[in-house]
């Protein structure tokens, strides 16, 4: 009996390619992603996007610009003056630095002191520390830098370190007076104590760091979010939303087999109507389905949802997103033949998007090619749009550029719902009298 | 319904083929105002293509289809707006009350405001729903689907009605149901059109009977006519007998009259010391009509 139920359940796994697809190949294709994310293809440096950073540093300070060449040569970071940027901002520097890592187009930001000499070396005693603007989005980028900004001290500066070294030796002497001994020990429960953390505890580092979330930079009347739990609302929502839409889109197969869609379509509705209603219904459910989400990361994750620029993007956002959901859910239902069928392309192709676009692991920690090829999948482009509202706004935005401000991800999502709407009405067209 | 009522469906050499295999080669027939038709053939022989065809759901590589009079092209539902077709299949929304099935499918037939509403009530009396109009038809027994099935069919009062096997998997009462519904829309003047492979009924209901196979119409008459045309009008009289030497068997004869033929056909037995057992005396059927023209091969 069990041998006989073996090959019952064998034949119909072998004759059903989706299923043989779904057991053994997509675990291969997302062991492959996941690997290339975090493993870097195996090309031994883990292969990690490079850390985007941009530097401010005294041009006429040459300690500062040989701190800054040591510090490029790191193979994790890719660095720019602030002076070569395309177009260099009017406002100070500190400002329009902690603007560019909000708007996302660097990781973070240094702001090196001047002079830089008097700042390296002197355990917090000597001239001001620089500053590390971060984005909370992306807390890799920001111990990292942390991390080889001090170890670039040893590098760029080992002269200064060991005159400090003989400095203090001269000063002090051989053997340790009182006054010697007290400083020592002052140093040692000094390094014993817990109180070594973040840009308060400047003393133990080579390089005093102030370390700044770039989204408490310039702060207007919106309070500062304190998490990024809308990124994850835009991820899992969007691939949920995929998900359901497909779902969605089966009801015309369901209708198909059911007999229903021979029965309306001898009736006096077109192929074209229904398709239009159907994508109409989809697309508000899409709509209330996102809302839902952001709605309920507001409530109790205080996603920042309730100003009027917000609240204004996000519905235009989620009303184009809800829209290409819908469509993608059609397209993939009119070129199915079943609802198996259905559901095992669905699978395939909204897992695969959903890892390669950012709705499972964010995409700045992804391999440069990873990263580029998110910009090919759905997900990519509607979290690139969620993330510009949430994370990336600027709050010296009036309504109009808040909007203006997420109209290319509005315009490539619209384009893929008015292609994938096309293209699922032309398919349909089978369906009508062949 | 006359034979010379106005002819209200009619399809003229009906040609579509699927890739090299062609399901409809010539296929043809006509149906009167009030008439009720019976369409048989056996399994592939090209009836659900037709219906189909009729409906709008397929296009004909060659060949008419005229309803009233007037030419259908294939996706031109408007001039279709006086066909109801009732499919195989239980094609409803499971989901839906009964009343709701029934609103969705009369809106998409062009019906709407109070008369939908008159309607809608009408139909509920009809198939004896209304007192189940409100509940999901999930639940609802196969006869009680069927007979929705129906209904929602026929909302927009359609002047002809395609029904496919529209009695198949219900109980005899159910069945009885659904043929005193269909009878009351053709007293109303409907003319129908019924696929069925339960010849009995087709023999009882119907006026006419068209027979395809391959694609084609082979015969089309009244069922005396094609008994005529095909096994001829004798009875069968098949008689159970106990030769002298207790051995019992059957004897099949085929009588023209049987008033004449029987008093003889008793005779003979007693003659040859023959005791008849047991008399059945058969008239010549549509099934044996049907065999005769279609064999007795399996279709698959």
């Amino acid at each position: 009996m069990i041998a006989t139920l073996l090959k019952l359940n064998w034949l119909n796994l072998k004759r059903d390619p989706v299923a043989l697809a779904l057991s053994f190949i997509m675990p291969l294709v997302f062991f492959t992603i996941f690997a290339a994310i975090f493993g870097g293809g195996g090309d031994g440096d883990g292969g990690m996007n490079p850390i985007r950073v941009l530097v401010v540093a005294e041009k006429n300070d040459a300690f500062a610009q040989k701190f800054v060449d040591t510090l490029a040569k790191q193979p994790s970071l890719t660095l720019t003056r602030f002076e070569d940027l395309e177009k260099v901002p009017e406002v100070e520097p500190d400002t329009a630095a902690g603007a560019q890592v909000r708007a996302g187009h660097f990781d973070a930001a240094l702001i090196l002191p001047t002079p830089l000499d008097q700042s390296v070396g002197n355990f917090g005693q000597g001239g001001p520390g620089a500053v590390l603007i971060y984005d909370a989005a992306n807390p890799v980028a920001r111990f990292a830098l942390s991390g080889l900004v001090q170890a670039n001290v040893m590098q760029a500066a080992p002269d200064i370190m060991l005159n400090r070294g003989m400095g203090m030796f001269a000063e002090q002497g051989a053997p340790l007076t009182p006054q010697q001994q007290g400083l020592v020990d002052e140093a040692r429960d000094f390094l014993n104590s817990d109180d070594g953390e973040g840009g308060g505890a400047a003393g133990t580092e080579l390089l005093p760091l102030e370390e700044r979330d770039a989204r408490a930079e310039g702060e207007g009347d919106e309070a500062a979010p304190k998490s990024i739990v809308a990124y994850y609302a835009a991820g899992i929502g969007i691939m949920f939303l995929l998900f359901s839409m497909t779902a969605a889109g089966g009801s015309l197969l369901e209708e198909e087999e059911s007999g229903t869609l021979d029965r309306l379509l001898s009736s006096q509705l077109s192929i074209h109507q229904l398709m239009l209603g159907k994508w109409l219904f989809f697309s508000i459910s899409g709509t209330l389905q996102l809302t839902v989400m952001f709605v309920y990361g507001a409530l109790v994750f205080s996603v920042p949802l309730f100003t009027v620029k917000t609240m204004s993007a996000f519905v235009l956002m989620t009303v184009v997103a809800a829209m290409g959901a819908a469509a993608f859910g059609m397209f993939l239902a009119t070129i199915s033949k079943s609802r198996a069928q259905l559901s095992g392309i669905s699978t395939v192709v909204i897992l695969i998007m959903s890892a390669v676009g950012g709705s499972m692991v964010p995409r700045f920690v992804m391999p440069p090619a990873m990263a580029t090829a998110g910009k090919f999948t759905f997900n990519g482009w509607a979290i690139d749009g969620y993330l510009k509202i949430f994370w990336r706004a600027d709050p010296n935005h009036s309504l109009g550029q808040a909007l203006l401000h997420i109209a290319p991800e509005m315009g490539v999502i619209g384009l893929m719902a008015v292609l994938l709407l096309a293209l699922a009405m032309q398919t349909a067209k089978r369906r009508q009298a062949a | 319904m006359t034979s010379d009522s106005a002819v209200v469906l009619e399809i003229r050499e009906a040609h579509k083929s699927y890739g090299t295999r062609a399901a409809l080669n010539g296929a043809a027939f006509s149906l009167r105002k009030g008439e009720w038709l019976a369409l048989l053939g056996p399994n592939g022989a090209g009836k659900t293509t037709l219906v189909r065809t009729i409906a709008g759901r397929l296009q004909l590589d060659r060949g008419e289809i005229a309803l009233h009079g007037q030419t259908l092209s294939p996706q031109d539902q408007a001039a279709r707006r006086q066909l109801g077709i009732v499919p195989q299949e239980l094609a409803l929304y499971p989901n839906l009350t009964a009343r709701e099935n029934l609103d969705i499918f009369g809106r998409f037939h062009g019906v709407g405001g109070q008369e939908l509403k008159d309607k809608i009530n009408w139909a509920l009396d009809w198939i004896a729903l209304a007192d189940r109009a409100n509940e999901r038809i999930k639940g609802f027994s196969g006869g009680m689907k069927r007979r929705l099935n129906i209904a929602a069919a026929v909302l927009h009062q359609p002047s002809v009605i395609m029904l496919d096997e529209p009695t198949v998997g219900v109980d005899p009462q159910s069945r009885e149901r659904i043929w005193q519904m269909l009878n009351q829309l053709r007293a109303e003047g409907a003319s129908l059109v019924l696929t069925t492979h339960q010849l009995d009924e087709a023999q009882t209901i119907c006026d006419r009977i068209v027979i395809i196979d391959g694609g084609r119409t082979i015969a089309a008459g009244t069922l005396e006519e094609l008994i005529t045309q095909t096994i001829g009008p004798q009875r069968g009289v098949f008689c159970k007998v106990r030769d002298a030497q207790g051995a019992v068997e059957e004897e099949h004869h085929a009588v023209d009259d049987l008033s004449e033929a029987l008093p003889s056909l008793l005779s003979t037995l007693k003659t040859q010391n023959k005791q008849l057992l047991d008399l059945r005396i058969q008239a010549p059927t549509l099934q044996a009509v049907f065999l005769h023209l279609t064999g007795k091969e399996l279709r698959e």
